[in-house]
């Protein structure tokens, strides 16, 4: 992948668990952990577990307790989502948020936690799985995800946008800028780069 | 000081604009040496300063009336360029307390603040305002306090609140800017939002700086000059509308370099606000063409060299590669080697 | 605002609340308003004593809407260091007292989700500078002032108008009988915890807060700064033979420029680089952003408008 140098775009690392924290909430965009979002000594056993199974029959007595070693499953991220929302609502002060999985689903996690009050000293992300990208357009304002190539094509005004490193945690998503404004017409080869 | 406005000069179509020789002499001029590199170019924002442009908190010239209403053009096409997320409105009235003191204070002939208690009587003459309101009761006021208040103020304004040692730019009015977006960057770190500029990471000029902010003292000040190159007296050259401006680059020719290349300057003031603890950061942009600039010795002699050896990323994050040759080819026979002094004077007292 | 210099204040009345403390008003001398002071903020107050001149910090208590008058509570103890027995013993209505414009290292959270605030003792100073505000916005919050029993007397009165009951308890058995891990347990997420009282209460109630897993930045104990100044020194302009002596309470960049000499100096705040010197002799107490740890450690240069000689004596190539 090209590295355009601009500071804002997200650094990730492997989860460790942070001491400092009371109670650990785990969430996985995926049915387990992956072997490169974490390191070998992740006590998982410690934290509460959420997990997306991407099916519509999770299994009829759902592990339903709030304690470490529990092994949630969701039907979905959206799924994840709106029950995390309820469940920060409730939390106190010493969690810690850990999260492995793409892009969209690390920072539509970190929108949640922002509104629930949390900053981002309470929060661990790594990005594991697909390198495609969401990306806002700077002129209408459309987002077009699942984004891989170097320029797409904005799906609300068709403008042919760069895909800048510029990224924003509140959108969550990358900056999208059109290619040729300066001079129409002349838009180079999209290569795939974030796949 | 009573100022002569130009309520008909327009940033954008016809771009009817033009500076007086006045207003010429009293431009920030943003290099005060012969090369120019990013740096910590921070200094106390007191009263008084190398142009006149420095003599007040907030700067105030002749294109007062005609900014106001360009802005206004803006966020009546695009109201979004005004915003403030919610925890802000502390600063919002900070804001509007500073810049209404202000002015009210260094322009007594155009602008005046009348209090009883927490009921406030506003009078902005050159825009024929007068507006009575409850200080602190936002439904008093036609806008919110921070777009009532920078709706009537020249440059943009942007509110930096400080948490977890950093600072998080969360409101702004950003009409006139050098291409960045409110929309896309509001939430975004001091670090983040710089993220694009080049060099000066490496160079450790944004830890520096943002340690000295976090440190930033009600009551007093700092300021810094920045620039960049725009073609046209434009003042909306934002991201949204890159594809309306971005053509403009490709317009410049050798016959008309000298009126099309604008040196676009925002002189950067940074305040403590008292109650939200937050930073007003005023982003105050003036514009100069080239053949107006020529017309100070120094000015152009300085302006020739810094363009000549400038560093080649800045070059490209300026936007300058399309046309830079033609500015240095109009500006090269003017510029006769002699030195410069330091500083950013024009060193005439007239032209 | 920019502002210039010390503000002059009268003293306009003084209320004694308790054997122990007073409430001093203070108006601009030369009427019209004070700068806006804002929750949290102090004022450092010169004091001319009849042998020493001392400057002590306070906590603003009136409301940031009152422009017309600074107001703070003022604990005369036993060991004060000189400068509250003044206030107490020393100053009468209608006396001028020189104040700097107020400062705040003590701000309340604009994103909090909800204000804990704890004060022990004549620590509830700042915390009442909080309360018009948090009242006024429909702020969540919870007060806990901690007290000695023949204290919660003055205390009930001060936080009267504020309404007590389910948001403001007054603990009138001191430290030993709070339940500090307790309260701190059980705040919802986005909280943030001010504390203000004895230096103890405030480390206790930072560690505890740690201990339970609130980030650092959640957590605001209440501060009037680190000192500006320093110990007295001799800065030897080796270049012009000058030998330039620089006070407690000034920067070297200052005394240089009091002997009417113009130094190179920018930003003012030890971030620009540009007032750097060479040093050519003596130890220097490095306090700037700008030289790397190495330059710091090679002793070989100093940042007149921050740093300070540890030595008697620092010598300069200037």
């Amino acid at each position: 992948m090209t590295d355009q140098g601009i500071k804002s775009r997200p650094k990730y690392q492997r989860l460790a668990l942070d001491p400092s924290g009371r109670h650990h909430l785990l969430l996985i965009d995926g049915p387990a952990l992956s072997s490169e979002a974490a390191d070998a000594g992740f006590d998982i056993a410690a934290c509460e577990t959420w997990i997306v199974i991407r099916r519509s029959a999770v299994p009829p007595e759902p592990i339903l307790a709030e304690a470490p070693g529990a092994i949630r499953p969701f039907r979905s991220t959206a799924h994840l989502f709106s029950a995390l929302q309820d469940r920060l609502a409730r939390e106190t002060m010493g969690l810690r948020i850990y999260a492995a999985g793409t892009e969209d689903f690390l920072w539509d996690i970190h929108g949640i936690a922002d509104q629930a009050g949390m900053s981002r000293q309470e929060l661990r992300f790594c990005h594991v799985g697909s390198k495609a990208r969401r990306i806002f357009c700077v002129h209408c304002r459309t987002i077009t995800a699942g984004v891989k190539t170097s320029i797409v094509a904005c799906s609300g005004c068709g403008a042919s946008l760069f895909v800048r490193d510029h990224f924003s945690r509140r959108l969550a998503a990358f900056m999208g800028v059109q290619v040729d404004a300066e001079a129409p017409g002349e838009v180079p080869d999209a290569e795939e780069i974030y796949a | 000081m009573t100022l002569q406005f130009k309520p008909n000069e327009t940033f954008r179509s016809d771009f009817a604009y033009g500076k007086s020789d006045a207003d010429l002499l009293r431009f920030p001029f943003p290099f005060p040496e012969d090369a120019y590199m990013y740096s910590v170019n921070i200094e106390p924002h007191v009263r008084g300063g190398p142009t006149a442009a420095f003599a007040h908190v907030f700067d105030i010239d002749e294109h007062y009336v005609a900014e106001c209403r360009e802005r206004a053009l803006v966020l009546a096409e695009d109201p979004k360029r005004c915003q403030v997320l919610p925890h802000m409105e502390m600063a919002e009235w900070d804001t509007l307390e500073l810049i209404m003191e202000s002015l009210a204070a260094d322009y007594p002939d155009h602008f005046s603040l009348t209090k009883a208690g927490d009921l406030w009587t506003w009078v902005n003459r050159p825009l024929g305002i007068q507006q009575s309101f409850t200080f602190g009761e936002a439904h008093t006021l036609p806008y919110g306090p921070f777009e009532y208040i920078t709706r009537q103020a020249q440059g943009d304004f942007t509110l930096q609140d400080q948490r977890d040692d950093n600072l998080y730019v969360d409101g702004g009015m950003v009409t006139t800017q050098a291409d960045w977006s409110l929309e896309f960057n509001i939430g975004m770190t001091f670090h983040e939002w710089h993220g694009p500029v080049p060099l000066a990471h490496e160079k450790g000029v944004f830890d520096r700086a943002l340690k000295y902010l976090l440190r930033l003292q009600y009551g007093r000040p700092v300021r810094r000059l920045n620039w960049t190159i725009t073609i046209n007296p434009r003042l909306d050259t934002s991201p949204e509308n890159y594809p309306v401006w971005g053509p403009d680059r490709t317009t410049v020719t050798s016959e008309n370099v000298g009126e099309k290349v604008h040196l676009r300057v925002e002189l950067q003031t940074l305040f403590r606000l008292p109650r939200s603890n937050a930073i007003l950061f005023g982003i105050r942009c003036y514009l100069a063409s080239v053949a107006d600039l020529a017309r100070v010795p120094k000015w152009r002699r300085r302006l020739h060299r810094v363009l000549r050896d400038l560093h080649p990323e800045i070059q490209a994050y300026k936007g300058l590669p399309r046309y830079r040759q033609m500015v240095l080819d109009h500006l090269a026979p003017f510029d006769d080697g002699a030195p410069t002094s330091p500083g950013i004077q024009s060193d005439l007292d007239a032209l | 605002m920019i502002a210039d210099g010390p503000i002059p204040l009268r003293v306009h009345d003084i209320e004694s609340l308790s054997p122990s403390l007073k409430r001093f008003s203070l108006t601009a001398l030369h009427g019209g308003e004070l700068p806006t002071a804002a929750p949290g903020a102090h004022i450092m107050l010169t004091l001319r004593g009849p042998d020493r001149v001392m400057k002590n910090a306070y906590s603003l208590v009136s409301p940031a809407a009152c422009r017309d008058r600074y107001q703070i509570i003022v604990r005369h103890v036993a060991q004060s260091r000189g400068g509250s027995a003044f206030l107490h013993q020393g100053i009468r209505p209608g006396d001028v007292i020189e104040a700097a414009p107020p400062v705040n290292l003590f701000p309340l959270s604009q994103s909090a989700r909800k204000h804990l605030l704890i004060g022990g003792g004549i620590g509830i100073t700042p915390l009442l500078s909080y309360l018009p505000l948090l009242k006024a916005r429909g702020a969540r919050f919870e007060l806990h002032q901690i007290s000695s029993a023949e204290d919660v007397g003055v205390f009930e009165r001060l936080l009267a108008p504020f309404a007590p009951g389910q948001e403001i308890r007054i603990h009138g058995g001191g430290r030993g009988a709070f339940d500090l891990a307790g309260i701190l347990s059980r705040q919802p997420l986005g909280t943030h915890l001010y504390v203000c009282g004895p230096r103890p209460l405030m480390d206790a109630a930072a560690s505890t807060a740690a201990a339970l897993g609130w980030p650092p930045g959640k957590v605001h104990k209440e501060s009037f700064g680190e000192a500006a100044g320093g110990l007295p020194f001799k800065a030897i302009l080796a270049r012009r033979g000058i030998e330039i002596d620089v006070g407690e309470t000034q920067t070297l960049l200052e005394a240089i420029e009091a002997t009417g000499i113009a130094a190179p100096c920018l930003c003012r705040g030890g971030a620009c680089g540009e007032c750097r010197l060479p040093v050519i002799e003596g130890e220097v107490e490095h306090r700037d952003d700008f030289l790397s740890a190495e330059e710091k450690a090679a002793q070989s240069a100093v940042m007149t408008c921050v740093s300070r000689a540890r030595s008697a004596r620092l010598v300069i190539d200037f």
